[in-house]
């Protein structure tokens, strides 16, 4: 299982430049034959976006573990432990948050609307990036994680929150850079992490809403 | 040594002492028992234990995080170059996908507002309804570090 997973990153990192390498070819190699040099400079451009998209979500991912690397943690361990849960979770906050902002689009022509949007948007963001970089950590974790207290003795770099977080954005996103599959991958991965976000509190582990008790006589 | 003497030595062994120096089955019987109590504990093997989430977790590894941004960083501009990508032209592809998103919003708003009452019933029911999934959801306890 663990040689497994060692060899999970560098397959998925070589899948991810073939498969780029075959679709973004050009027509001359004979894998896609109706591709223009338009279509390739197209896909050219997708992958540059995708890629400076990834190299912003490094430096997020790395100044929020810096910032709360225990929250991050404690949201990592909630993925890993209760997968299903937060992925349901994440699935009813996505579409909550999709009715919600429809009905208070309502509200635009009264004013309210826009600022209610606005502060809608911001936790949805906010929920978006943390979640996500708490998803980085567990997928990093479970790559290159430690089993051992030898093999964490033994390690130099691949130890600590900061590795496991950089681990993470690199598998996820040599994934991401796989044409169709890969948006479908980070889209679950948002799923997962918003789910984790809102189950855990952002990491803080504290009730959301405060038990109701009736006074006994 | 008589069954009730042993009973009583059982009942109360402080008040009964003397009955250890008469009858050899509870002398063996109590100097088993101190065996077992005053021995020493077992020693519990650290090493053994399962590795918790927090150990060596505040370890900070700059190298490799360096390196890996740097890496990312090169691929990114390297691609953005042969693409003949300005870096405004990247940053405007990237906020992209956010119009594309705000405009599926506003036409699904839109639709909402020029579909039927019925339709629109619907939608007030499902909205309440996935709030009201999303507050249950919430209310369970994290369990993580107790799994």
């Amino acid at each position: 299982m663990r040689r497994i997973l060692r060899l999970l990153f560098p397959l998925t990192v070589v899948a991810a430049s073939l498969v780029t390498a075959m679709v973004a070819a050009p027509p001359s190699f004979g894998v896609r034959g109706s591709m223009t040099v338009a279509d390739a400079a197209a896909m050219m451009q997708k992958t540059a976006v995708v890629a400076s998209l990834l190299a912003i979500w490094m430096f997020a991912a790395v100044a929020l573990t810096l910032l709360s690397g225990r929250e991050i943690r404690y949201s990592s361990i909630e993925m890993r432990a209760s997968a299903l849960h937060c992925f349901a979770l994440g699935l009813v906050a996505v579409t909550s948050f999709a009715l919600t902002a429809i009905v208070l689009s309502y509200l635009i022509p009264y004013h309210v609307g826009v600022p209610l949007l606005f502060v809608l948007g911001v936790i949805a963001i906010l929920t978006k990036i943390y979640g996500t970089v708490a998803v980085f950590h567990a997928v990093g974790t479970l790559v290159a994680g430690s089993r051992t207290r030898e093999q964490l003795a033994r390690r130099r770099w691949l130890r600590g929150d900061l590795a496991m977080v950089v681990v993470g954005v690199i598998v996820l996103g040599a994934l991401r850079l796989i044409p169709i599959v890969g948006p479908i991958i980070w889209a679950v991965a948002s799923v997962f992490g918003i789910g984790t976000a809102l189950a855990t509190k952002f990491g803080r582990r504290e009730p959301w809403f405060l038990a109701w008790r009736a006074l006994q006589s | 040594m008589t069954d009730d003497a042993c009973k009583r030595y059982l009942e109360d062994p402080e008040a009964n002492a003397a009955h250890l120096q008469t009858c050899a089955e509870c002398r063996a019987m109590s100097a088993a028992l101190a065996t077992k109590t005053d021995g020493e504990l077992p020693e519990i093997a650290v090493d053994k234990l399962p590795l918790a989430p927090w150990e060596g977790a505040s370890h900070r590894p700059w190298p490799l995080v360096l390196g890996a941004t740097a890496i990312v960083v090169a691929i990114a501009l390297a691609l953005a170059g042969a693409a003949g990508m300005s870096p405004r032209h990247l940053a405007e592809s990237s906020l992209a996908s956010m119009d594309a998103i705000r405009g599926l919003l506003r036409n699904a708003a839109e639709s909402v507002r020029a579909a039927s009452l019925g339709w629109q019933v619907v939608f007030g029911v499902a909205f309440v309804v996935f709030n009201g999934l999303l507050v249950i959801l919430l209310r369970r306890a994290p369990r993580g570090i107790d799994a």
